[in-house]
């Protein structure tokens, strides 16, 4: 596989009900503060961050995240404590990072080597925060703290949910970028989360299928807060940068199901390996692409104009992929032709019975509820209760959310055992340098200085370089060899 | 409650992506808890999203 590992990271939104202006940054604080879980805490080793290298070959000097940073230090002075006290780093004994990132409580998985693992991880990271909730509310009396799972305040505000996967760095960066935008603007078919309403087209009524679909705003761009790209060019892999890139995609969706988080990943997952393999797809690339990302999350079945001549579908650009895809990995594993047969099924359903898809791609799930609603109350798309029921969709609590409502009542797929969500939550995935990370703070958190996604520096000055350890072989070596640390 | 059901707990444990599966399959077409839902949906506050204000992230 080109693609050894893969990872998600995704902020969640945050609210105090019984306050007229609740401070996200408080609040944050405070939910942070409230986990119970063992950590290291305060440890993350933002020395071996950068995020100003650029996959086009140059360095910025500045981001926008710099500038809000620097806005909230400026507030801080305010504030009676200091800014690493507001990120409340925490590492995880499964190897997570579970911090403050801008305003919002962010949980980063483990780096995993198997799209099960990883959604796996990803379910585990919704428990791990709804469990903070219920602690702080503990403290706080009743049910005043709610945190969704989403990426919109339906008033321009946009929050990330980021897919990362590890490459080849020898696959020329132009071959990816060609490669992977037709596939990057249509994936919403099946992984967009659906959103009441738009932030773009202000007279837009009814339900669209993603909600980040509204802010993406360029091709290529190392910003993430401002001209948000289809595909982030952050050239900072957290790897041997000589042998790996990490792809860094911002423009997903928040999913609560499951089924469409494995969906997006596995099939970008194939994608990645058909263009490191060489594959090209000149037929398939776009006039306007980044105009047609909001186009088709308007309408699935718009006409997109090609770069060459003529028209092609969403649909029919997924199918093209899907058609390589099959050529290429048919046969080869049993997660790729999970993912295979999952990806050709949800197309099929999308042609000819959509209806079907309502009970695990998220925007149909959304779209058959809301319109059972609507029916029942005699009301349309642009009741304000509409874009309430879709923020509800997304809440963590399991006596409100009403994604967490349909789960109880068996009406959506059940990707994941509760086993294997229990395991993600307290275990690193196995063959990872997670599990080295996860290990070392489960055994030994009080002998930790300093920890990173690419290393362990403790207490006695012994430092484990964790940059070159991808494969499960190297991992197993630095297991093998380094007992006494972890 | 289909979801507490051992049973179909482990049905649904052979259709991950790494399991001898056949994809997955679709919840029983009956809604016992159609109504429980219903309510809840009613339950929410109109108001919800105007004021769920956040700040923009990354």
């Amino acid at each position: 596989m080109s693609v050894p590992l893969l990872g998600m990271e995704t902020e969640y939104g945050i609210i105090r009900e019984d306050m007229e202006n609740s401070d996200p940054v408080e609040e944050s604080m405070k939910l942070l503060q409230a986990c119970e879980r063992k950590s290291v805490s305060g440890k993350w080793a933002y020395s071996q961050e950068n995020s100003h290298l650029d996959m086009r070959g140059f360095k910025v000097g500045s981001l926008a995240q710099d500038e809000e940073e620097d806005a909230f230090c400026a507030e801080d002075r305010k504030r009676p404590y200091s800014y690493l006290d507001m990120k409340c780093d925490r590492v995880l004994t499964n190897g997570a990072r579970f911090y403050n990132d801008h305003t919002h409580p962010e949980y980063s998985t483990p780096e995993c080597r198997s799209v099960l693992s990883l959604v796996a991880h990803d379910v585990a990271g919704e428990r791990i925060v709804a469990e903070c909730v219920a602690l702080r509310n503990r403290e706080l009396g009743g049910k005043p703290l709610q945190l969704f799972k989403n990426n919109t305040d339906y008033s321009g505000h946009s929050y990330g949910t980021h897919d990362n996967y590890l490459i080849p760095r020898e696959t020329l960066f132009e071959d990816l970028v060609k490669g992977l935008t037709p596939f990057l603007v249509t994936r919403q078919l099946y992984a967009g989360a659906g959103k009441v309403g738009s932030e773009s087209v202000g007279d837009f009524q009814g339900l669209q299928l993603a909600q980040r679909s509204d802010f993406i705003e360029t091709v290529l761009s190392i910003e993430t807060m401002t001209n948000r790209p289809l595909i982030n060019t952050r050239d900072e892999p957290h790897a041997v940068s000589s042998r790996y890139r990490r792809l860094h995609l911002i423009l997903g969706d928040a999913n609560m199901s499951a089924y469409a988080t494995a969906l997006k990943v596995g099939s970008t997952s194939l994608v990645l390996n058909l263009i490191a393999n060489g594959e090209k797809f000149p037929g398939l690339e776009l006039a306007d692409p980044v105009a047609d990302v909001s186009k088709v999350s308007l309408d699935k079945t718009a006409a997109l104009k090609r770069k060459a001549n003529g028209t092609v579908t969403a649909l029919e650009i997924q199918e093209a992929y899907l058609e390589a895809a099959e050529k290429a990995f048919a046969g080869k594993d049993r997660e790729r032709d999970w993912i295979l047969e999952e990806w050709k099924k949800t197309l099929d359903e999308l042609r000819y019975s959509p209806e079907k898809l309502s009970d695990r791609i998220d925007w149909a799930i959304k779209e058959k509820l809301f319109t059972e609603f609507m029916q029942s109350e005699g009301i349309g798309w642009e009741d304000p209760m509409l874009k309430s029921l879709d923020l509800e969709y997304h809440n963590l609590d399991p006596d409100r959310g009403l994604y967490r409502g349909l789960e109880q009542e068996g009406d959506v797929y059940s990707l994941l055992s509760e086993e294997e969500i229990v395991r993600a939550v307290d275990s690193p995935p196995v063959g990872t340098r997670a599990q080295i990370r996860g290990q070392a703070v489960a055994q030994s958190a009080e002998n930790i200085k300093r920890i990173h996604w690419t290393g362990v520096e403790f207490v006695n000055g012994e430092i484990l370089d964790l940059t070159g350890v991808i494969s499960s072989e190297e991992v197993e070596e630095v297991l093998n060899t380094c007992k006494q640390l972890v | 409650m289909e979801m507490n059901d051992p049973l179909r707990r482990e049905e649904k444990k052979e259709t991950g992506p790494d399991r001898d599966d056949s994809g997955p399959s679709s919840p029983e077409p009956s809604r016992p808890g159609k109504d429980s839902l219903l309510k809840r949906m009613k339950k929410v506050d109109p108001k919800q999203s105007e004021k769920y204000k956040q700040r923009t992230g990354q």
